[in-house]
């Protein structure tokens, strides 16, 4: 009785799980499909092949310089705030965990407050104007550092206890000197927490909209997710050429997920779990 | 000789850079927000006065920043229950059952979480569609279409709609966390409860859930922190409307903004900061003393 239970508890799990994965596939399939019709089939929004498939959309995306520039963009700018948020949370996790001083506490209360208070979004454009740092890929590479920071020093302050102090002492005992005690020996052993920051910087950079939205004007310095943003409210009649555009943003995304699925939904969670 | 050592082994200008680039953008314009919120600063002025509360008072008078509050209360708190309920649910399912394909089945619902939520706000204008949309052509399909709505023009639905949208891109995030925690209870507490004789029902309110508090934290104030500070998903899929029936805070912000009204948009982003704290900051604590040491 218990086995005929079993089956049955599973077949309605299996159910249940097949018809979740189908709510979560059918908007990307709606927008695969119709990105390959023409203007008046692509408005009905089926999820039925294309009658006459077509790549038109595609080369009407690809021609836009600003898709290009968009992709470029968003990579400089996930990649350098990635290396700067790594770099300097790391020096800062390694002082906090090791020292008791004031400083060193005030700073992580300061930072901790940075996880929970959100941006005041008004006074942060009058700072970068004043600073001439309005518009420009600096300006929003120093934002986005001071936004994602204070979670990765709250990480790594986290992974910090767990690397013994001896390990120091004995580098101290060899002559070593702090800055080399911590590129040659602390990075190394701080790995793990470094790629689940990584992880998390990437994916907040790279999905962010509000922060370029406010902060950059000069549409050559936009990254993808603005050009999103101002190519549907140009072709918003074109659902086609909309769908094309976002399968393109998608694809590299959903690729990177693919290969590397287990280390992100990992890092995505733990990172949570331990912030 | 040694503690000299010591002092230079950590030197305190490693924390230079971080205190520069943290205090820089975002320490310097939170606290020289609590000024500003003070003042009459807007695209008119060369000079600001300070005026006191006044902007308060103003926030608090306008039924459209009142609408926006309970909105953004309402769409924070729905997200925050129905995303867990949904995820903790689809994670017990997960957990209970030896099923082939979890972890196709894990990445599929996690997919949403690492997608830009603008597109996905794009997705669901097709999606929510009054004619050609999938929701109504699904609903006609299977006889309800008396259900199909105007899902993001109708007043009394749009917040919803949005509502479904954060819960449909964040479930799959939550469940992953409960599974984890899950995943992590020892099996010899199910056993010896099985020698008492507990029955399902029992387990998950005597052992299960008290052991997965953790997850259940994390997950609630990471949940409530976020869905507070929404605003692309409304900003593309409703712009606030109709009306300002979704108006956020966020998306309100945004509006005092474009109008030049710098000094109120100041004030409006300094309660949401203050909501956001008295609302995480008890729960992150009330959920902290339930939590079972393993």
């Amino acid at each position: 009785m218990t086995n005929k239970r079993t089956i049955t508890y599973q077949t309605i799990i299996y159910v249940v799980c097949i018809l979740l994965s189908v709510i979560v596939l059918v908007p990307f399939i709606m927008m695969f499909v119709n990105s390959f019709k023409g203007i008046r089939e692509s408005a009905l929004f089926r999820i039925s092949l294309p009658k006459k498939p077509t790549l038109t959309n595609y080369k009407t995306v690809l021609s836009k310089l600003y898709f290009w520039r968009g992709m470029r963009n968003s990579l400089i700018l996930s990649i350098s705030v990635t290396l700067l948020v790594n770099f300097t949370g790391a020096m800062a996790a390694f002082v906090i965990q090791r020292k008791n001083g004031i400083l060193c506490k005030w700073t992580y209360y300061a930072l901790f407050a940075g996880i929970i208070i959100p941006v005041s979004i008004i006074p942060t454009i009058q700072l970068m104007m004043q600073t001439r740092i309005h518009n420009t890929y600096i300006g929003l590479i120093l934002f986005y550092t001071a936004v994602n920071l204070p979670f990765t020093v709250f990480l790594l302050t986290g992974f910090m206890k767990t690397i013994p102090k001896e390990i120091d002492e004995a580098a101290m005992i060899e002559g070593c000197g702090p800055f080399r005690m911590f590129v040659q020996l602390i990075i190394p052993l701080l790995k793990t927490p470094l790629v689940t920051s990584t992880i998390v910087t990437i994916t907040a950079v790279w999905n962010d909209f509000s922060a370029p939205f406010y902060l950059i004007s000069d549409s050559k310095k936009w990254p993808i997710v603005i050009s999103v943003y101002n190519f549907v409210s140009q072709y918003y009649t074109d659902w086609g050429t909309v769908f094309a555009f976002m399968t393109l943003v998608l694809l590299p995304v959903i690729i990177v997920y693919g290969f590397l699925q287990r280390y992100i939904i990992a890092g995505l969670t733990t990172g949570a779990v331990k912030g | 000789m040694i503690k000299r050592n010591l002092q230079t082994r950590y030197p305190n200008w490693f924390l230079g850079p971080a205190i520069f680039l943290f205090g820089f953008l975002f320490v310097i314009p939170t606290l020289t927000s609590f000024y500003y919120s003070l003042t009459d600063w807007n695209i008119n002025r060369r000079v600001i006065t300070f005026v006191g509360l006044k902007n308060f008072k103003e926030l608090f008078a306008d039924i459209k920043f009142r609408a926006t509050l309970s909105n953004t209360l309402i769409y924070s708190f729905s997200v925050t229950f129905a995303r867990n309920f949904l995820g903790l649910l689809f994670a017990i399912m997960l957990n209970t059952a030896f099923l082939k394909g979890r972890n196709l089945f894990r990445v599929i619902v996690f997919l949403p979480y690492i997608i830009a939520p603008v597109v996905i706000g794009y997705l669901f204008t097709a999606i929510y569609h009054p004619v050609n949309g999938i929701l109504n052509q699904t609903l006609t399909f299977f006889g309800l279409g008396f259900l199909a709505k105007d899902w993001l023009n109708d007043p009394s639905i749009a917040l919803f709609s949005t509502i479904m949208t954060d819960v449909w891109r964040t479930t799959g995030f939550s469940m992953v966390i409960y599974l984890a925690g899950l995943q992590a209870i020892p099996h010899e507490y199910y056993e010896s409860s099985d020698i008492d004789g507990a029955n399902g029902f029992k387990k998950l309110i005597h052992i299960t859930l008290p052991l997965l508090a953790p997850s259940i934290t994390v997950n609630v104030v990471l949940a409530l922190i976020g869905t507070m500070k929404v605003f692309v998903m409304i900003l593309v899929l409703t712009n606030g409307g109709p009306g300002y029936a979704t108006e956020v805070i966020n998306t309100y912000i945004m509006s005092m903004f474009s109008l030049g009204l710098y000094g109120s948009g100041t004030a409006a982003n300094i309660i949401l900061s203050i909501l956001i704290v008295i609302i995480g900051l008890p729960v992150l604590l009330i959920l902290k003393k339930r939590e079972v040491e393993l």
